[in-house]
């Protein structure tokens, strides 16, 4: 259970929503920061184009 | 679309946030507000509602000055609750009612041919409506009229939420966070992340949801159709996370913070849970302006049922303007009364749940939730027949 609450705290802070990361992790350092960005871009660009609107917008 | 399109990024949030901090501290709400302004025109002119869809940018000003006479106690507030609930009602509802008393829209005499949605109207409604409350309530001080135009007018959360609270969103507006650094790097990385989880996971579900319709439910094999739901909870859940992480992630690079709207909604164990956990800032707005108002859970337990029925109903029919929302929101009433019915039997009996049944009862919610999105993502009939399809063959 204490390791799935380390993981979700992990999850919180890659996924911006938390700002320091849980304890025994450190934070991201700029260039790891960078690299995690550029992923994040990559999948966007790569799975794009599927073209659906959010479903909360005008429902 | 609006938050996966480059114009939302390059026209509105970049310069608006840069240009948000290099400002004084007396020009920041009318910035707030010019550009919510232009946002609002801009996205009606694009995505929805034409040139007719921008106009209402008048009902924006209109409430913005109807707010200067709400004060406590007084009967202002009250028909400033009301006139917020006829734009929803006009807007969203038109159609569905005029159609509830005349029939189908081939009868209907006062059917509305060119209706159409002024963008975000579900959500500024319903935060007009919290400020005219809580200016009666004496809950809110009434700030300067810039700062309620930034408030209603505040763009990253002006389509689908997070709902604000005045109270809780003024102080952040003159005094926002000053910590540069860490709110674009954490903002930008909620941002991505939101992103990535509408493109990579939401939009691929849709080639399962995609088949949740008459003709497909109609011939499909039987085992298939709980995955098809499944892939709508799913999709759903990673849709709206996703656009809330992106609001919120927008918000960050002002140097404000605007309230969670999900808390791992599915990893919840009972159905009450699960609604503290998803669409946060909606479930509170419900709890505060019509269940609590209407007794809330201080009063014999047979009305706090209807009370719990009420507004779930509204929550349904907030989403939607048809029969199958109507079901969807009786739906979870009858979820959170059966769980409150349960709670207060076994409260009396036993102690702490055992992890067996911790698991039984997320399993219960779980599967619960997702036979309630049938109703939500299909009109009625079409959730009739998938039900018939999926319980009898």
């Amino acid at each position: 259970m204490r390791m799935l609450l380390r993981l979700k705290d992990l999850l919180e802070y890659v996924g911006g929503s938390a700002d320091t990361p849980p304890e025994g992790f450190r934070p991201l350092s700029p260039v790891a920061l960078g690299l995690y960005w550029g992923l994040l871009i990559c999948a966007i660009l790569a799975f794009s184009g599927q073209a659906s609107k959010f479903i909360y917008i005008d429902f | 679309m609006i938050f996966n399109t480059l114009a939302y990024f390059l026209l509105f949030l970049i310069p608006g946030a840069i240009l948000f901090r290099g400002l004084s501290p007396a020009a920041r709400p009318w910035l707030c507000a010019v550009l919510g302004a232009l946002f609002f025109v801009y996205f009606s002119l694009t995505e929805l509602g034409g040139v007719l869809g921008a106009a209402c940018l008048a009902i924006f000003v209109w409430e913005a000055l109807c707010s200067r006479f709400y004060q406590p106690g007084s009967v202002v507030c009250l028909l400033g609750v009301v006139q917020s609930i006829l734009f929803l009602a006009v807007f969203k509802y038109w159609n569905f009612l005029t159609g509830l008393v005349f029939g189908p829209r081939e009868v209907n005499p006062l059917y509305w041919q060119g209706a159409f949605l002024p963008l975000g109207i579900s959500f500024f409604t319903f935060e007009f409506i919290h400020y005219a409350v809580d200016r009666y309530r004496d809950k809110a001080r009434e700030g300067g009229l810039g700062q309620y135009m930034a408030f209603i007018l505040f763009f990253p959360t002006m389509v689908a939420g997070p709902i604000k609270r005045y109270q809780d969103f003024l102080p952040k507006l003159e005094a926002p966070s000053t910590d540069w650094r860490t709110d674009w790097e954490r903002g930008t990385t909620r941002i991505l992340c939101g992103l990535a989880k509408k493109f990579v996971i939401a939009d691929t579900l849709t080639a399962m949801t995609g088949h949740l319709n008459a003709a497909d439910i109609a011939v499909a094999d039987r085992a298939v159709l709980p995955v098809w739901l499944l892939a709508y909870g799913m999709q759903i859940y990673f849709d709206f996370s996703a656009y809330s992480d992106i609001a919120i992630g927008s918000t960050r690079l002002f140097g404000i913070k605007v309230p969670e709207n999900f808390d791992w909604p599915y990893l919840r164990t009972n159905i009450a849970e699960f609604w503290r956990h998803w669409h946060i800032s909606l479930s509170r707005w419900l709890t505060d302006y019509v269940f609590i108002p209407l007794g809330g859970s201080r009063r014999a337990p047979a009305i706090v049922c209807a009370n719990l029925m009420v507004t779930m109903l509204v929550s349904g029919v907030w989403h939607g303007a048809g029969m199958n929302f109507v079901v969807w929101g009786l739906w979870h009433g009858t979820l959170l009364v059966l769980h409150r019915l349960w709670s207060q039997w076994r409260g009396a009996r036993k102690g702490a749940p055992t992890a067996a049944g911790q698991a039984l009862s997320w399993a219960l919610t779980f599967v619960m939730v997702n036979l309630g999105w049938a109703f939500f993502c299909m009109d009625l009939p079409t959730a009739l027949l998938f039900f018939r399809r999926l319980f009898l063959g």
